[in-house]
């Protein structure tokens, strides 16, 4: 009885949010307008990297905070690709995530046996480190200060990218792809491995789980889909500088993160909409509309610390063959008759 | 055949030597009982055998494989599982996702066919499942496979490790304090699931304070103090170890 209740409220809640994606993917066409569009943009753009941010920090629970130096070497990839060499943005694609998957590697391989704030501020050192390399225009590719312009637009099937609606599909698109294949990724082994990890390391140890190598790869993985986006930002901004990809750029990953819900793809998205989106629709007050923000924050933190949606936990189908005999039956197990 | 060997071995913290040159050797099908005053080095005895911690001298041999320069999940994978003496599961984690952590080792599925969900990645979680299942059902859960782990009774936790371990297809399986905290009813049903190990041809090593579940489960005992093995033998034969009985009662002068 209480089954199939639940059962019916799961199929509503279903029907509401593929109504609710369905209507969110015909926004361009209710006359919102460039700006509202930039903004929902800008709010994919977050979205993406904090999708990418939840493996490490939302599965793996590590506290990483320099989540823009992937980002930027992604977008600095394709940029230099593109600028210099002339490379099509389609192309710098695969070679701006391995980029910044290598990069990582390299940077967390030392720093991956570090623990909560420690791990936060090797990773707040990276980010740092990364934004002044390019500032003093490192290997004279970067353009210094001033960074790298004229980074042509995408094409896509013979199709040029340039409007805003035309990036709304090309950034939702990609987030809708991110989310399917992440959610995946979630209900396997590997994502697994992850959540014992975040659970009790050394205990996933010592069931067997090589933490060190999953903890390296949730890093790996992150900083590789931080560098799609870097990809996307780039050609979508035609620029890139430094500024872009400050330290404060990563508090914001890791504040949609935790405010969206660690390790709920739909909880991050909603926060990427409440930590980028909604400060927009207060621009009215000015100045004042980060101290509303900065209220709901501490708000949200005191009353609802998980974040808004929190993970409700993986879901498993037992097949026919995994139900035991016993199952409904009491045990009585006499050790005298074994 | 002897499947565990230690030989020597050494570990000290700080200026506390907490095992002193510990040698003994576990034959096939032994179930062992490790006993011993607290502080006499037990539980780190375990530590070093899972490879939690490495010894500061000395060997350990398992099954032809030299133990102490590896990782835990090495140890693991070469078939040597262990429960915790603190409870240590996922207790946030569904009880079957807590045995599936034990299946991981022996999944091979590749971060490829996760991302992309492949035939052969579903299938192998579906095997995992059943096999998962199984050790839920061989510990007495299997009704519980969807609860939340913390959720669980102190003894049907200590039987959720034990199925968590088993689920590593271990050869040998250390057991700490297995009956810690579990009521006469759970530690007789505890007796009964151990012999349904050993039975699966399962070597077991156990640390245990309840001398009479010891004495009724373990064909060989031993005895350690002050981080040094002070006797060794059956259990009838421990009994009437003169060391034995002082160490745990004391003598008068």
């Amino acid at each position: 009885m209480t089954g199939t209740r639940r059962d019916i409220w799961r199929d509503i809640s279903l029907a509401a949010q593929v109504l609710l994606a369905v209507v969110f993917f015909c926004a361009p066409w209710f006359g919102i307008g460039a700006y509202w569009l930039g903004v929902l943009n800008q709010v994919g753009l977050y979205a993406l990297l904090a999708l990418s941010l939840n493996i490490i920090l939302g599965h793996a629970g590590m506290f990483h905070m320099g989540h823009a130096a992937f980002f930027a070497v992604g977008a600095y990839t394709t940029a230099i690709l593109n600028t210099i060499y002339g490379w099509s943005i389609l192309a710098t694609l695969p070679v701006a995530g391995l980029a910044a998957g290598f990069f990582a590697l390299l940077v967390a391989a030392p720093i991956i046996h570090l623990r909560g704030d420690y791990l936060l501020m090797v990773t707040i050192g990276i980010v740092e480190i990364v934004r002044i390399a390019l500032v003093n225009d490192i290997f004279g590719l970067t353009g210094g200060a001033n960074g790298i312009v004229g980074i042509s637009r995408p094409v896509i099937f013979g199709l040029r990218v340039t409007k805003p609606w035309q990036f709304f599909y090309l950034i939702w698109g990609f987030i809708a792809v991110t989310a399917l294949l992440f959610h995946w990724l979630e209900n396997s082994r590997f994502g697994r491995a992850l959540n014992f990890i975040r659970e009790d390391s050394a205990a996933a140890e010592g069931v067997g789980v090589n933490t060190t190598r999953y903890k390296l790869m949730a890093f790996v993985i992150g900083a590789v889909w931080a560098g799609f986006v870097g990809t996307l930002y780039a050609s979508q901004m035609r620029t890139v500088s430094p500024d872009s990809f400050n330290f404060w750029e990563s508090v914001v990953m890791f504040m949609i993160v935790i405010l969206g819900g660690s390790g709920n793809q739909k909880g991050v998205i909603v926060g990427a909409f409440l930590v980028v989106g909604l400060p927009e629709l207060f621009r009215g007050f000015q100045d004042s509309r980060l101290l509303f923000f900065g209220a709901a924050l501490v708000l949200m933190m005191i009353f609802r610390p998980q974040g808004l949606l929190p993970p409700k936990g993986r879901t498993y189908k037992l097949p026919p063959e995994a139900c035991p005999a016993s199952l409904g039956r009491a045990r009585a197990q006499d050790p005298e008759t074994v | 055949m002897i499947i565990l060997s230690l030989n020597n071995l050494t570990k000290s913290f700080g200026g506390l030597v907490a095992v002193a040159g510990v040698s003994f050797d576990v034959e096939r099908r032994d179930v062992i009982g490790l006993i011993g005053p607290n502080g006499a080095g037990k539980t780190t005895v375990f530590n070093l055998i899972t490879g939690a911690i490495r010894p500061d001298d000395g060997h350990i041999f398992f099954n032809g494989h030299s133990l102490e320069r590896l990782k835990p999940h090495r140890i693991v994978f070469l078939g040597l599982a262990r429960t915790f003496q603190t409870i240590r599961l996922f207790p946030k984690l569904s009880v079957l996702e807590n045995v599936l952590s034990g299946s991981h080792c022996r999944m091979k599925s590749p971060f490829i066919s996760s991302l992309l969900r492949l035939p052969a990645q579903r299938r192998e979680e579906k095997a995992a499942i059943v096999e998962a299942m199984k050790e839920l059902d061989f510990v007495g859960l299997a009704d519980h496979w969807n609860h939340e782990a913390g959720s669980l009774s102190y003894g049907d936790q200590r039987r959720l490790e034990i199925a968590r371990a088993l689920a590593t297809e271990p050869k040998l399986i250390v057991l700490d304090e297995p009956a810690g905290g579990m009521n006469d009813q759970e530690t007789f049903e505890l007796r009964g699931l151990i012999a349904r190990i050993k039975a699966r041809d399962i070597t077991i090593i156990l640390i245990e304070h309840d001398m009479g579940f010891v004495m009724k489960v373990c064909n060989k005992i031993a005895v350690m103090e002050n981080g040094a093995l002070i006797a060794r033998g059956k259990p009838e034969e421990i009994q009437k170890n003169p060391k034995v009985i002082e160490a745990y009662l004391g003598v008068d002068d």
